[in-house]
């Protein structure tokens, strides 16, 4: 999987691309704690160039949404592909994130 | 919040104790988001009691034995527990059979989150199993084809009434469509089983050393069964001498007598332990002594908590050839050697293919390993809290 970092002024977007599973879940999960340690607490998960998510993954996420939240910040995620958005339903976790069609329209809400 | 579970728990023998004992273990943990766990439990024999350890920085646990399994009026003792204690959420961790092994007083039972609904109250419910995919007569529930077709009606029914809570947890994706498709609920999700175990940097081995050992773990009697395990020892031992065959666990609530009766009848086989009801403490050992966990089922309820804790352990194992579990095993990067339910040869030919074969045991082990430990039930746990979360601002 390929990971873009971008620091963005009061947010913070990490790109992801290809499978998001337990074998790739690590460096995000890393990546995340160390931007709540920073502080930067306000994170986009730009999901366009993921096209399969597992259990692993949505607890990375879950993780990170927690304690972006405990440190009144947030972590959103923007432009899933429909297999994971799927899975988002499935789990009923598309109603806990907020989610946004574009990195644009998840950058404003912030 | 406040959560209150209805749920069994150790010591108590009650099904999904062991996950109750595991879940209420990691969710003690979370003091950023919960207050206080109330654990409405059933309640134990005379000369038993409920207790649990409690650290100073964990969420206070109190413990109300307030049902018993069996009785007709558990709804009642259920509904008066909750009402005394006022939680923000309460959460359900059931099965259909988790109230009573007769049917009108698991009707009941079952009928309790529809009530608590009714009564103003925040209802999830952890369900792991549903009528659709159990096979009754198996499970011990309906002797001839119309009274599984009235349970089945029954079954309906109650899975309305369970289907009234704010959200329904099931931890088989299936599960999820085959309520939305046939109830049209819209309020059902999956929520991953998890693993008992939390990662180790020491990965455990699938080749413990000693003697070659094939281990079960369970209730028996109704839908998990030994007499074809024990014809299988009996038959790999002319080949294996030393071999040892562990049947660890209890008689299910359904079956009493269950296991007594196959050990009087397999009396002749040699280098057979059954241990009797395992004690937490225990558990380590038994899984780490197997060199093969055997899942002798002659159908399945549900995810299976022993599969995902063999996992945990590192272990191979051998599977029926059954809808859920082969599901599970796939869809959570499981693996194991699989023999047709009712053939006995095949169960014996499924494990020497795992005892005989080294490389297979490790490939198996390493790998169910890896997918027991890829989700933890304390991430699991944290997936509630979130839903919780959800469902009390949307309140």
């Amino acid at each position: 999987m390929e990971i873009v970092k971008q620091e963005n002024g009061s947010f913070s977007v990490l790109k992801l691309k290809g499978r998001f599973d337990a074998h790739e879940a690590e460096p995000v999960n890393t990546w995340l704690q160390a931007q709540v340690e920073k502080q930067c607490v306000n994170i986009i998960v730009n999901l366009e160039g993921v096209n399969f998510v597992d259990s692993t993954a949505l607890s990375t996420l879950v993780r990170g949404y927690k304690k972006c939240r405990e440190n009144n910040g947030t972590l959103r995620l923007c432009s899933l592909q429909q297999p994971v958005r799927v899975i988002f339903e499935l789990t009923r976790l598309d109603k806990a994130f907020d989610i946004f069609e574009t990195e644009e329209e998840a950058s404003v809400a912030i | 919040m406040r959560i209150a579970i209805i749920t069994t728990h150790p010591p108590s023998k009650g099904s999904l104790n062991e996950y109750a004992f595991h879940f209420v273990r990691f969710l003690k943990t979370k003091v950023e988001d919960v207050k206080e766990i109330i654990l409405l439990l059933d309640e134990l024999p005379s000369g038993e009691s409920y207790s649990f350890s409690q650290e100073p920085d964990e969420v206070p646990i109190r413990c109300i034995p307030c049902w018993k399994f069996g009785a007709i009026d558990n709804v009642f003792r259920i509904t008066k527990a909750v009402k005394e204690v006022i939680p923000d959420i309460v959460l359900f961790n059931i099965q259909f059979a988790s109230f009573a092994d007769k049917k009108i007083p698991a009707t009941l039972g079952l009928m309790t989150p529809w009530v608590l609904k009714r009564s103003g109250f925040n209802v999830a419910v952890l369900i792991h199993n549903i009528m659709e995919t159990v096979d009754l007569k198996s499970a011990g529930f309906g002797s001839n084809s119309l009274v599984v077709g009235i349970i089945r009606l029954a079954g309906n029914i109650v899975t309305r009434f369970i289907l009234s809570a704010d959200l329904v947890a099931v931890t088989i994706p299936k599960y999820v469509e085959i309520l939305e498709r046939k109830y049209g609920a819209n309020n059902v999700l999956l929520a991953p089983h998890g693993s008992f175990e939390e990662p180790t940097d020491t990965q455990p081995s699938p080749m413990p050393g000693g003697q070659p050992t094939i281990m079960t773990f369970g209730k028996f009697g109704t839908y998990k069964t030994v007499d074809l395990l024990l014809q299988a020892h009996e038959y790999l031992q002319k080949n294996h001498p030393g071999l040892r065959l562990v049947i660890a666990g209890t008689d299910s609530p359904n079956a009493a007598g269950y296991l007594k009766k196959m050990q009087e009848k397999f009396s002749y086989i040699t280098n057979v332990e059954f241990t009797g009801y395992v004690a937490e403490e225990d558990v380590a050992r038994i899984f780490g002594e197997a060199w093969v966990v055997a899942f002798p089922y002659t159908s399945t309820t549900g995810s299976s908590g022993v599969l995902h804790q063999a996992g945990g352990y590192g272990k191979a194992v051998v599977l029926p050839k059954l809808g859920d579990l082969a599901e599970l095993v796939l869809e959570e990067g499981y693996d194991g050697e699989f023999f047709e339910p009712t053939d006995w040869k095949s169960l014996a030919d499924a494990i020497a293919r795992v005892i005989d074969d080294p490389d297979r045991q490790m490939e198996i082990g390493l790998r169910n390993y890896t997918a027991a430990n890829g989700l933890p039930i304390t991430e699991v746990v944290d997936w509630y809290l979130i839903h919780f979360q959800e469902l009390l601002k949307r309140k």
